[in-house]
């Protein structure tokens, strides 16, 4: 049976439009004029034990809303979502302590006390036995390394300091599902590094089942076996990383380094049935083009052909560019239609 | 039992040391409400130094330092912040992150302030309650101290406090319909202070409006413990008016229960 199960999941927010400027204001006041807006349609998947879905979409594609009735925070309009076969909004109390949950931009942490205190009333909350709980804070430690500052009010972290805390205090019940929501926003490269590292061994040792949304597109190439994209409340993509570049991304990219920076300009790829797009900087030549129409050692024949070539690096097709071709694409159709 | 005290136990921890990190805010907040005492204590004496009876409505001039002083003490004692908290919760979304731990969310708050009053009444008692006595003891024809009296004020006064408590809490359900409490929450209070008996006390009122009043929960909030202490309340009367508190206590619990269960099918958490 799939840890989370999600079946034609919907929710509709009823959305005041207000006519701009003041008047406008003023008519909303007195009359206003409600628009239904899904902001979540029709989404059915599952997600087996183990795995690590990542969850993306642009600002307002309705992640956030998924999440929240996954988490049980939120009723959703229709359809329903089943995770570790409970319910999220039948049975709150019982459901919640299956589950951790990071928002990025909130804390679950007492504000004004030592950041210990938060884990000792979290023991307790969940009835961690005593063992247990040291068992869980050495491994935590380890993994988040929380001592420096595990002494210090929550209000005088730093950001990536508190962050850390937060998945420390997500995981402290040892949850069949832990759900994040933008874990590493705002954070530095070395802070968002050790955040991975946590995630990816925590699920490697305790078989957590983790749902993953982010902007950072290398927190899912690292992390991810499954990416589920949305646009606009609806499925765009389920698939693997692999698939998604099968699918997607033919753009691939071939770098070389010239001996002599003048070459550049020597390039010329016209002979090719296709476009080619060449960037320089400095010694640097990229050639970007679609691999399913010319292919990588074409392209280096022809290069290695027209000039001296010191170094040459063949790049996999970069995710992020391939969802911003996704979303474009997704954009373009929807301008069509309206 | 012991496992639900373990459980709530370091919401009182937690609710003592935040009163301690923020002791200054509540020291100020104080010093402001005594202001106010004495602001009305100097109104009262003026009304009393001008009337030609040495009583008005059957409350001499030391009775009502006494009603003034202890409703003003009884106030700060059975004051219940909940709405204000669970209102701006709603307004920023973090309520979300007290729904997603496996706890009752009224105990939840209940004993974060519980934290919160051992802290504040351990400040206020010795100097205020303390003053209080002294003035029975000390003042020109001032009520003697009754030890009966004064311990059905605490009785009263808990009962009170639980009643706000849960008042309050139903009130700040609404701010999951309403999404800000702002405005209802000032509207709520003007209503409170003014039939609670905190500003005038209810004796004073026309007798309609008092049998109207008496009867109201906000009476059971302030009103009856401060005249339990006065010892304004006959035998059978104190029992009745015991039995009213707790009725009302009852029913503001049960109330808290059924707009809860609808409530939380309505929520949708604000901010991304």
């Amino acid at each position: 049976m799939a840890m989370i199960e999600v079946s034609h999941l919907q929710k509709n927010f009823k959305k005041t439009t207000k006519a701009p400027g003041l008047i406008g204001a003023f008519q909303s006041l007195i009359h206003p004029q409600y628009q239904t807006f899904e902001a979540v349609k029709d989404l059915s998947f599952e997600v087996p034990q183990g795995e690590i879905l990542g969850f993306i979409g642009a600002n307002g594609a309705g992640k956030s809303t998924t999440i929240k009735m996954l988490t049980g925070i939120l009723a959703p309009t229709s359809g329903f979502c089943r995770i570790n076969g409970k319910i999220p909004q039948e049975d709150r109390k019982n459901y919640v302590k299956d589950i951790g949950v990071v928002f990025g931009q909130r804390t679950q942490l007492w504000w004004d006390l030592p950041l210990q205190e938060t884990y000792s009333v979290l023991k307790e909350i969940y009835d961690v036995p005593e063992k247990e709980f040291h068992k869980r804070m050495d491994f935590l430690n380890e993994i988040l390394d929380l001592n420096e500052f595990i002494t210090s009010p929550v209000r005088t972290l730093s950001l990536g300091q508190r962050m850390r805390a937060d998945i420390a205090a997500s995981l402290l019940h040892n949850p069949k599902v832990l759900f994040l929501d933008e874990p590493t926003i705002g954070l530095d490269v070395s802070v968002k590094d050790n955040i991975r590292k946590a995630i990816a061994q925590i699920n490697h040792e305790e078989k957590t089942t983790i749902v993953l949304t982010t902007h950072d597109l290398d927190d899912i190439e690292l992390l991810c076996n499954r990416i589920f994209m949305i646009d606009r409340g609806s499925e765009v993509f389920d698939g693997t990383i692999k698939e998604l570049k099968g699918q997607f991304g033919r753009i691939r990219e071939v770098e070389f380094e010239l001996v002599d920076s003048n070459d550049g300009a020597k390039l010329d790829y016209s002979t090719l049935p296709v476009p080619v797009e060449i960037r320089q900087t400095g010694n640097t030549v990229v050639a970007k083009f679609d691999d399913s129409l010319v292919s990588v050692p074409n392209i280096l024949k022809l290069t290695l052909a027209q000039v001296e070539v010191k170094d040459i690096s063949v790049k996999d097709a970069d995710i992020e560019e391939i969802v911003r071709q996704i979303f474009r694409k997704e954009a373009q159709e929807h301008e069509q239609l309206s | 039992m012991s496992s639900y005290l373990r459980r709530y136990r370091p919401f009182i921890v937690a609710g003592i040391e935040e009163a301690t990190v923020y002791r200054s805010n509540f020291i100020i907040y104080l010093l402001g409400n005594t202001l106010g005492a004495f602001v009305t204590y100097f109104l009262w004496k003026a009304v009393f130094t001008s009337s030609a009876n040495s009583s008005l409505n059957g409350f001499t001039f030391p009775e009502m330092v006494l009603y003034i002083f202890l409703s003003f003490f009884t106030g700060v004692l059975t004051s219940s912040d909940s709405s204000t908290s669970v209102g701006d919760e709603v307004k920023d979304g973090s309520i979300a992150m007290r729904i997603l731990k496996p706890i009752n969310f009224a105990a939840n708050y209940f004993y974060e302030e519980i934290g919160n009053k051992i802290i504040n009444l351990g400040l206020l008692m010795l100097p205020f309650f303390g003053g209080i006595v002294a003035y029975q003891i000390l003042g020109q024809n001032a009520p003697a101290v009754n030890w009966i009296n004064i311990l059905l004020y605490f009785i009263s006064a808990i009962i009170a406090y639980l009643i706000n408590f849960y008042f309050n809490l139903c009130f700040s359900f609404t701010a999951f319909f309403f999404r800000n409490l702002w405005g209802s929450n000032l509207l709520k209070n003007a209503l409170v202070v003014f039939m609670s008996g905190t500003l005038v006390p209810l004796a004073f009122f026309p007798a309609v409006l008092q049998n109207i009043f008496k009867f109201l929960p906000f009476s059971s909030l302030l009103y009856t413990p401060v005249m339990m202490y006065l010892g304004k309340y006959s035998p059978k009367m104190i029992v009745s008016m015991l039995f009213l508190q707790i009725f009302w206590l009852v029913f503001f619990i049960v109330l808290s229960k059924i707009i809860w269960y609808f409530a939380i099918k309505h929520l949708s958490i604000q901010g991304g």
